[in-house]
């Protein structure tokens, strides 16, 4: 095997720190707690990951990946962008638009049943800052026990959705815990 | 036996057909569709079960079936190939979703099922036969896409507020996962020049220690995930309980184990050597994946919150096997392997009908909280025998198939003398065993409180056998696989021998060798 001399082009480096600070402001956008931002850091992380892709087939200009016949192959391959990555990075762009669409349906989805853009994992501080002399048991009794939560999909009936002509939708939105606040 | 390789585009195009069929008469009809979507996808399965039993047959005489999509070679066209590992989970795939229609069309209610539960159930099908056959890297990125996506809506089909909450996790977090192993293929094509498997085997062998780490750590991270081992399973107790328990069943014995059919496919055949190497980091993560799962399930107040938890701790133990892999017991190598397999199609059966045993609970009682529910045994002695079967298969006493799949998994690490693992997957059977006595205790003794549902599921007595029935078969199934243990093992080596023979797999692909390119693949 002959060692050779592979001189690394401005452009690579570019793009490597490109892919960096992608996957990096991502990384750190994702561990946000407003929702927008989330979706944002995912988009910038999926970008990082596409731009990696595309880094991975050679980069040159003005070289399409076409074979001219009177030179020989050996010669001209080395000189031409691969075309592969870029097939591989338009599937990766559609799944990942998709994804991030359904995504942003899920957060405005749960915006309209919660009314707030944090996680509800997080509610205690908000609580509390309603009330700041609540002992952390009041706090928590407050909060519908999430066991509970889980059995919203059991308030209808099978037989009489399957039986009646006409029936609301089974699921109504239980106000929950916001139930006192007033309608905005 | 002779089988066109055509063959292989069966599993993903029947139940792509027939989703995009019922997709189109959805909107006929009130009830009339229903009923039609539910037969469409009970043929759809049954021919699916069929082409995998066919497959079985055949690569069970330790042949390999393999497509060239379009008949373009090897390294540039798509190739599709079916190993006896990929028929086993393809056979079992189908059983399990086969045993879930019933319990869906029992249970599920006219507003999910007009959202379109079957043919999600459907492509959820395609996406998983996708994974199982696919025979490049890039080609399981986008079938584990495919089975996401439909997961994704299943998961948050109805759209109760806790839906939303649980989806939006699961989400984000497979999603990171899926961007991982797109990076992973990313680099391996920047590296080796190529994704097609086998020839990512016989690159790897050139490829310096660095390429081999980066990339081994990326798939074992992002697939890891998808399997929910130690650091990585936060997203599967924030969702499992929150959908239909019908979805919740299909999840349990399908999804994770995809994950962990990619770890046993792309570890022994491209890092047989980090197998070894990294064996110390498999145990530790396979130990603290058991306790930390089987200690979260003893928190857990609800039944399948705590059914979720025992997911992941069973999970270590395939992590356990598959750092055995390549170990040799006094059975000989692959035997190891072997165990795993066949305990994680133990898990598969076991788990998914705890799940759906676990949904008809609660939805006969209204609850699952452990506390609200009780004295079930008097009223479902057939459902409290089958899941009293179902949760000690789980913790593995003996005639069933959990006490085989644990024996020989023990076995194996005794001969290779790794005590500290082995005993702490005694212990943590131990604790697994306590909890099932907790849940069954808690639902079926004790005093019946009432139900708090409108419409309980098992006092119809024709929904009470569409839930009943495939359960038992599921538990049927478990214990005569726990009772013909030797004959199952030897089934199971036959797919480990493959799943550890690369230059099989390689030949398979490609009859004529591969041009392999030293010098081009460095200067990339």
């Amino acid at each position: 095997m002959t060692s050779t001399i592979i001189t690394i082009p401005a452009t690579s480096i570019l793009l490597a720190v490109m892919v960096g600070v992608l996957m990096a402001s991502g990384a750190y956008m994702i561990l946000r707690r407003s929702q927008i931002q989330l979706v944002l850091g995912l988009a910038l992380f999926s970008h990082g990951v596409n731009l990696l892709l595309f880094g991975s087939g050679l980069l040159t200009r003005g070289n399409p990946p076409i074979f001219d016949e009177s030179r020989s192959i050996a010669e001209q391959i080395g000189q031409m962008a691969d075309p592969l990555p870029q097939a591989l990075i338009l599937t990766a762009i559609v799944i990942s638009f998709g994804i991030t669409a359904f995504i942003i349906v899920l957060v405005a989805r749960r915006d309209a049943l919660t009314g707030l853009d944090v996680v509800p994992g997080e509610l205690a501080p908000y609580l509390s800052a309603v009330d700041p002399f609540a002992s952390p048991y009041q706090i928590q009794s407050r909060l519908r026990s999430s066991a509970d939560e889980d059995y919203d999909l059991l308030q209808h009936e099978l037989d009489e959705v399957y039986d009646s002509p006409d029936v609301e939708l089974p699921f109504q939105e239980d106000p929950g815990i916001y139930a006192d606040e007033p309608e905005s | 036996m002779n089988l066109n390789p055509n063959f292989l585009a069966a599993p993903v195009a029947l139940p792509l057909i027939f989703a995009a069929l019922m997709l189109s008469i959805s909107r006929w009809g009130r009830y009339s569709s229903l009923r039609l979507q539910q037969w469409l996808t009970g043929i759809a399965l049954s021919g699916n079960l069929i082409v995998a039993l066919l497959l079985l047959a055949y690569t069970l005489t330790g042949k390999r079936l393999v497509l060239q999509m379009g008949a373009w070679p090897a390294p540039y066209g798509i190739t599709v190939l079916a190993d006896t590992l990929s028929a086993l989970m393809l056979t079992i795939g189908s059983i399990l979703a086969l045993c879930i229609l019933p319990f869906a069309v029992a249970t599920l209610d006219l507003h999910r099922e007009r959202l379109g539960f079957y043919p999600l159930m459907l492509i959820l099908m395609m996406g998983v036969n996708g994974v199982l056959l696919a025979g490049d890297l890039f080609n399981i990125y986008v079938f584990i896409e495919v089975l996401l996506m439909a997961s994704f809506v299943l998961m948050t089909l109805g759209g109760t507020p806790s839906q939303i909450n649980g989806g939006i996790r699961y989400v984000i977090l497979n999603l990171l996962a899926s961007m991982l192993l797109l990076t992973a293929a990313g680099v391996a094509y920047g590296s080796l020049g190529t994704l097609n498997l086998a020839q990512m085997a016989q690159r790897m062998d050139l490829a310096p220690d660095s390429i081999r780490w980066v990339l081994a750590g990326l798939m074992f991270i992002a697939f890891g995930s998808k399997a929910a081992i130690f650091p990585l399973f936060f997203w599967l107790p924030a969702s499992y309980h929150t959908p239909h328990p019908a979805v919740t069943a299909l999840f349990g014995g399908l999804l994770t184990k995809v994950g962990v059919y990619t770890l046993f496919r792309i570890f022994p055949l491209l890092y047989p050597t980090l197998l070894v190497t990294w064996r110390p980091m498999f145990f530790v993560i396979a130990g603290l994946t058991m306790t930390i799962g089987v200690l979260g399930a003893f928190a857990q107040p609800t039944i399948r919150r705590l059914l979720s938890f025992h997911i992941i701790s069973q999970v270590g133990y395939m992590i356990m096997g598959l750092g055995l892999a390549t170990a040799d017991s006094r059975f000989g190598a692959g035997f190891a392997l072997a165990a795993a397999i066949l305990f994680m199609v133990h898990n598969m059966l076991v788990k998914t009908a705890l799940m759906m045993g676990g949904g008809a609970v609660e939805l006969e009682m209204g609850s699952g909280n452990l506390s609200a529910i009780g004295g079930l045994a008097r009223r479902y002695p057939w459902l409290a025998t089958i899941f009293f079967i179902a949760a000690f298969s789980l913790a593995g006493i003996p005639p069933s198939s959990g006490f085989g799949g644990k024996l020989s998994l023990l076995q194996v690490t005794f001969d290779t003398h790794h005590f500290t693992i082995a005993g702490v997957s005694i212990f943590v059977s131990l604790l697994t065993t306590m909890s099932m006595i907790r849940i069954w205790q808690y639902s079926f003794w004790g005093k019946y409180p009432g139900s708090r549902a409108t419409a309980p599921p098992l006092e119809n007595s024709r929904r009470r056998r569409m839930i009943l029935a495939p359960m038992t078969v599921l538990v049927a199934l478990s214990l005569l696989m726990g009772i013909f243990f030797g004959p199952s093992l030897r089934l199971a080596s036959v797919a480990a021998r493959q799943a550890l023979d690369r230059d099989g797999y390689i030949q398979a692909v490609a009859p004529q060798k591969l041009v392999a390119q030293p010098e081009q693949t460095a200067a990339r």
